[in-house]
């Protein structure tokens, strides 16, 4: 294999392909490597850990097709330190020798055919627009679970909803739910179950792109922005009944200006160590934050807010709370609060397609 | 205990050679003959040591500590700050936090934390490699070896692996499956456990002991 291209093409070729590979001790030694495929002037660079597999597509200077697996780490710190202009890569019996201005590197190569051959899914494709799916994904993911040993909650939901698409995530402690009006990739009532890891990748790549095109099969879903096709494994199993999760209705209602309150919630949020919560103590008077850690000290800060409802006291994981109000679109969001044990909704004034669901921290 | 907090210098020759420049230093000599030399941090690792079995040689201002492999220890005092000696005493030894054995013992008062149809066998069920932490049956009547960590690791499973090779052995009670329960699985762990058909489960030990979460969940 030999072919020619700019250090910065291959750069991001690898760096975005080895977002795949995760290390897992029991992943075969293989597949610590990038899989390169070269056909013409087309360079494919795919990273994977059986689960999720990133495949980037690249134009170079071809001059000899091949396949060949280097490992990527190594790989990709060669390439990024290298100084920008043309990078020459060979490959042959002997390794890849990558050579760009004065430097030349050599590389030992691994077994191409252990490599798991790359397969996409054989759905439908359906395109929808990059910036909605993008703001919908940066409002959800995060409050998926990081936890393994409750693989469902590691998944983001996507559901088919009378008017449109639905994302839902939730690790049980707080539970976002976005809608895309007009969106439809499901069949009527159908819901799959994607990998957070997946969506977040693919949210990063969805930054300058203006279509996001995703294939559903029965067990894996792929998602292409641009040049790069990223395909995951589903997750098998039965997400939280979430509705039944979300009160009706509820007696105290906030109103709060959203940027003035995460400044507040970050600056209280300082004398909130060691996993204490920040409170907020809500009454017509306004709305006062505290945070006490013992032995450390105390913050309080009063905010301009609208109430209706019982004087209450409610605490929050002052990050938990943040995550929802930094997705939170809109000027102003209101929190639906029922007691200080109960779960409570934030929701942005004038705008219906998200909901942030946050239970409280128990506090004497 | 001998603690000696002196201005000294310290050459070690041996494997290697190395010096340690003069400078203010805590010099401990263990009942046991162990020497360690202290800097004021490091944590606990000293900045020089030799082990026990050696020979420590006191003259006036230098202390030379040798060991049978030949290695030699020289320490140079140029003043001495304080020199104390302390009985100990024997030591009890350390004390486990416990909570590997509570756990197994609140297991074994409600198995069903682990799974709704269990009941307890035996706790310390014996085998000829040593007891199994619970033996219990699911509402099947099959045997179920269930080990316990508080850090639920790869050797965990491999334990596990012995016993129920061992119990599947007795026709009394196979077939016989295993269930890996820790307050935390590591993730080779998990592999090995579902690669061998082990069930594997975290418990929250608090939960076990009935204290209440300050972390109210959804569900």
């Amino acid at each position: 294999m030999k072919f020619r291209c700019e250090r910065d093409v291959l750069d991001r070729a690898f760096s975005v392909a080895a977002r795949a590979i995760s290390n897992r001790g029991s992943a075969p030694p293989v597949m610590s490597g990038l899989h390169l495929h070269l056909v013409g002037d087309n360079l494919a660079v795919v990273g994977s850990d059986l689960d999720l597999t990133i495949r980037v597509d690249s134009e170079v200077g071809g001059q000899e097709d091949g396949v060949a697996v280097l490992p990527a780490k190594l790989a990709a710190d060669v390439v990024r330190s290298l100084d920008s202009g043309q990078v020459t890569v060979t490959i042959d019996d002997d390794g890849a020798r990558v050579v760009a201005g004065r430097s030349d590197f050599n590389l030992r190569t691994m077994a191409a055919d252990e490599f798991p051959k790359f397969e996409q899914p054989d759905g439908e494709a359906v395109t929808l627009d990059a910036e909605s799916v993008s703001a919908a994904l940066e409002q959800v993911v995060k409050a998926a679970s990081g936890d393994d040993s409750r693989p469902i909650l590691t998944g983001v939901l996507l559901a088919a909803e009378d008017d449109g698409l639905r994302f839902v995530a939730t690790d049980s402690y707080r539970l976002a739910v976005r809608d895309l009006p007009g969106t439809s990739i499901l069949g009527r009532d159908q819901t799959v179950l994607v990998p957070s890891r997946a969506l977040e990748v693919t949210g990063r790549l969805l930054g300058d792109a203006e279509d996001l095109t995703i294939r559903l099969a029965e067990r894996e879903a792929s998602f292409e922005v641009a040049d790069v096709t990223i395909v995951t494994r589903l997750i098998e199993g039965e997400f939280p009944n979430y509705r039944g999760l979300i009160p009706s209705g509820h007696p105290n209602s906030l109103v709060v200006d959203r940027v003035a309150l995460i400044d507040a919630v970050r600056r209280v949020g300082l004398l909130a160590r060691d996993a204490t919560p920040v409170r907020l103590a809500m009454s017509a008077d306004g709305l006062e934050l505290i945070a006490i850690t013992q032995d450390v000290g105390q913050a309080h800060e009063t905010l301009d807010c609208t109430y209706e409802g019982n004087d209450l006291t409610v605490a929050f994981n002052p990050g938990y709370l943040l995550d929802g109000l930094e997705v939170s679109p809109g000027d102003e969001v209101r929190l639906e609060t029922i007691d200080a044990l109960k779960p409570a909704v934030i929701r942005s004034v004038g705008e219906e397609g998200f909901l942030y669901l946050l239970m409280p921290v128990r506090v004497s | 205990m001998r603690l000696v907090i002196a201005r000294c210098t310290v050459d070690y020759d041996g494997r290697l050679s190395a010096h340690l420049p003069e400078a203010t230093r805590l010099l401990m000599v263990k009942a046991d003959g162990c020497i360690a030399i202290h800097a004021d941090g490091g944590a606990y690792k000293p900045l020089n040591w030799m082990t026990a079995p050696n020979t420590l040689t006191e003259e006036d201002d230098c202390w030379v500590v040798r060991n049978p492999r030949g290695e030699t220890l020289t320490i140079t005092i140029h003043e001495v700050i304080s020199d104390t000696d302390h009985e100990l005493g024997e030591d009890p030894g350390l004390q486990k936090d416990g909570v590997e054995a509570h756990l197994q013992e609140l297991l074994a008062a409600d198995p069903t934390f682990m799974a709704d149809d269990l009941r307890l066998v035996r706790r310390e069920y014996p085998t000829a490699i040593g007891p199994v932490d619970l033996l219990c049956r699911d509402a099947d009547g099959i045997a179920v070896a269930i080990e316990v960590k508080r850090r639920g690791e790869i050797d965990g499973v491999e334990q596990l692996t012995r016993y129920l090779d061992f119990l599947n052995r007795d026709p009394m009670l196979k077939p016989v499956r295993g269930m890996f329960v820790a307050q935390e699985v590591k993730p080779q762990a998990r592999v090995l456990a579902d690669d061998r058909d082990i069930t594997w489960l975290e418990v929250d030990y608090d939960d076990l002991r009935g204290i209440e979460s300050n972390e109210l969940k959804l569900f």
